[in-house]
């Protein structure tokens, strides 16, 4: 075997472990994200924490588990009641769709706001945001377990 | 799984912000990326090395100008922002790597085609294709945000379909006793390949629509229970469209995709086994009569069954399929040693469309060939992984059928390549030598991609049916 052949046999063979190379980075990101999943699973779907509320109701510093559809507002058969002078009875609604959470703000008079702008339509949130209904601010929160 | 953002609030940061660019970093698409070019550069380097004797890069041009434009793509998606999955495209780009290096490698007279401008002969035209391809999908995964063009006009998109087969039916050519390919003006495309993309969108809006009724059991037929028997007729709708294919173009590959991609959609719908079972016994009834009636139907059968019969008129691609991947061994031969031609005749008819993969696996050996189907497998695992994460069920269904589409025909040529099932004239999604091939299968990992991002427009708010709202007195 003279040493052309033999280079060439070893870049073919190069060829081939380059090939698999890529196929091994690529399942380990795709195992990565499979743990991060399954990780994730089971979790609740997060809280709102409470960061101010002048009025009291809710209390400053407690924290709301949430389900999958929470209204917010003045009025007592909201899931959480927002009892301050600036929000109205049906304020805004939090709805988690599939994997992420949305806010929409339901005709209020002083509108939601989001991160200090104010929102129109459906947006979408991310944990860590900052809610505003009237003078009461919230934060949504993923849950710690 | 989603990149940093990078720039810091500057004045650059906010004009650039103002033209709609947010840069984002895709780390993990760049690595991988990364790693296909230098499989891309070695495998060229295998190939050039051995046609000129001596160690050399031989003409690099076509490769460069393939991985620039993989590179374009990165860097628009990173300077657009979006939070779309990083591993598609760097899998999807060393798919259609594999392809330009096997197009060089076959005769060049395989395929030409007088674009106006330079008339291309077979690598060339694979790369402009290829270049098309991309760019569409790229453009898909940039500009798509919301899919109510999609989800609204479900029956407008299956009339076009429709329409698309019948135009075929009227004004096709006939290429290999199959009537598939329509010619505008100097191009030629087979609007079947179309026709699937088409399907999904339907099939995933019918779907997603009327899921709750499709569920529902009212009709027993001895052991088994049905939903309400009108809900039934689409199924029936799309068998006959199958059958359809079949007998007008001639087309049994289509066919079974079509048909399999419905099924299997229906089950992930209503996850209801009955109507896998009910589906099989139509596609076996149909099958039978297909196989006693028309002759075509029954040469593939019989090629499969045994192609020794006939060893140099039907069997003949078939067994050369075989010899070639008994040739190529674990190692494989190596790029450029291989036997896909004898003089300038291809060993294997159809060696760059229906059978790259008896080609490519010639010449990588069993090793490469299962990488080649690995990568499929990763394209499953993401489409999936994108339909389980989506917001609500048309977005689920729609890449479910995408996924499917993609898949379940790389299955049945590979099947078909290696005597598995009957052979069907159907491409390898990404590596077989074609336009329209290539084109639909960028439009569906464009699509694929524009749905993974987690940042795009909400759906609209889940509602019941019209007719539940009906009855509760909302409408």
């Amino acid at each position: 075997m003279d040493a052309f052949t033999l280079t060439i046999w070893l870049v073919r063979i190069a060829f081939v472990l380059c090939l698999y190379l890529f196929f091994f980075v690529l399942l380990r990101a795709l195992w990565r994200d499979l743990r991060t999943t399954v990780a994730s699973t089971g979790r609740s779907l997060g809280r709102l924490v409470v960061v101010a509320s002048p009025e009291g109701m809710p209390v400053a510093g407690s924290s709301i588990p949430l389900d999958a559809i929470m209204s917010l507002g003045r009025d007592v058969n909201n899931s959480i009641t927002v009892d301050d002078a600036f929000v109205s009875a049906e304020h805004a609604l939090l709805t988690f769709r599939g994997r992420a959470w949305y806010l929409e703000d339901r005709g209020s008079t002083n509108g939601s706001f989001v991160n200090g702008q104010r929102i129109e339509g459906v947006v979408p949130l991310g944990y860590g945001d900052e809610l505003q209904l009237g003078q009461v601010r919230l934060r949504l929160e993923r849950d710690r377990s | 799984m989603t990149g940093v953002p990078v720039g810091r609030p500057s004045a650059l940061g906010a004009a650039l912000r103002r033209w709609g660019i947010r840069p984002r970093l895709r780390t993990r698409e760049l690595t991988l990326l990364l790693l296909a070019a230098l499989a891309l550069t070695v495998g060229w380097i295998s190939l050039a090395s051995f046609r000129a004797g001596s160690i050399t890069t031989g003409d690099p041009t076509l490769l460069a100008g393939y991985l620039g434009m993989l590179l374009a793509i990165h860097a628009a998606f990173v300077l657009t922002g979006r939070r779309t999955d990083q591993v598609l495209l760097p899998v999807t780009g060393l798919l259609g790597g594999l392809s330009l290096l096997l197009m060089s490698r076959l005769p060049q007279d395989l395929a030409s085609q007088d674009l106006g401008f330079a008339a291309l002969e077979l690598a060339p035209l694979q790369l402009f294709w290829l270049a098309i391809a991309l760019a569409m999908m790229a453009v898909l995964a940039i500009v798509v945000r919301n899919d109510n063009w999609l989800r609204e006009y479900k029956y407008t998109w299956a009339a076009v379909g429709v329409g698309l087969l019948l135009l075929v039916f009227f004004l096709g050519d006939e290429t290999n006793g199959a009537r598939l390919s329509l010619r505008i003006g100097p191009i030629a495309g087979q609007p079947s390949e179309l026709l699937k993309v088409i399907l999904v969108v339907f099939l995933a809006g019918y779907l997603a629509e009327n899921r709750t009724l499709l569920a529902r059991t009212s009709t027993r037929v001895g052991p088994i229970s049905l939903p309400p028997i009108p809900y039934l007729m689409p199924m029936l709708a799309m068998w006959g469209l199958a059958l359809a294919v079949v007998i007008v173009q001639r087309d049994l590959g289509a066919a079974l995709l079509f048909f399999s991609v419905f099924l299997t959609l229906l089950y992930v719908a209503t996850r209801r086994f009955a109507y896998v079972v009910l589906g099989l016994a139509l596609f076996l009834v149909g099958a039978a009569v297909l196989y006693l009636l028309f002759s075509h139907v029954r040469t593939r059968v019989d090629i499969w069954l045994d192609p020794y019969v006939d060893p140099l008129g039907t069997g003949y691609q078939v067994i050369r399929a075989l010899y070639a991947l008994g040739r190529g061994g674990i190692l494989g031969t190596g790029l450029g040693a291989g036997l896909p031609a004898v003089g300038d005749t291809p060993a294997i008819p159809a060696i760059h469309t229906d059978f790259v993969y008896a080609a490519l696996a010639e010449e990588l050996g069993m090793l490469g060939g299962l990488a080649i189907l690995g990568l499929y497998g990763v394209i499953a695992e993401r489409g999936l992984r994108i339909a389980v994460q989506a917001a609500d069920d048309f977005r689920a269904l729609l890449a479910v059928g995408l996924t499917l589409v993609v898949v379940v025909q790389a299955a049945l040529i590979v099947g078909g390549n290696l005597k598995l099932v009957p052979l069907t004239g159907i491409t390898l999604p990404f590596v077989s030598y074609g336009g329209s091939s290539l084109l639909a299968n960028a439009i569906v990992v464009g699509l694929l991609l524009a749905l993974s991002d987690r940042g795009v427009e909400p759906p609209p708010a889940p509602t019941t049916g019209r007719r539940f709202r009906r009855i509760r007195g909302e409408g």
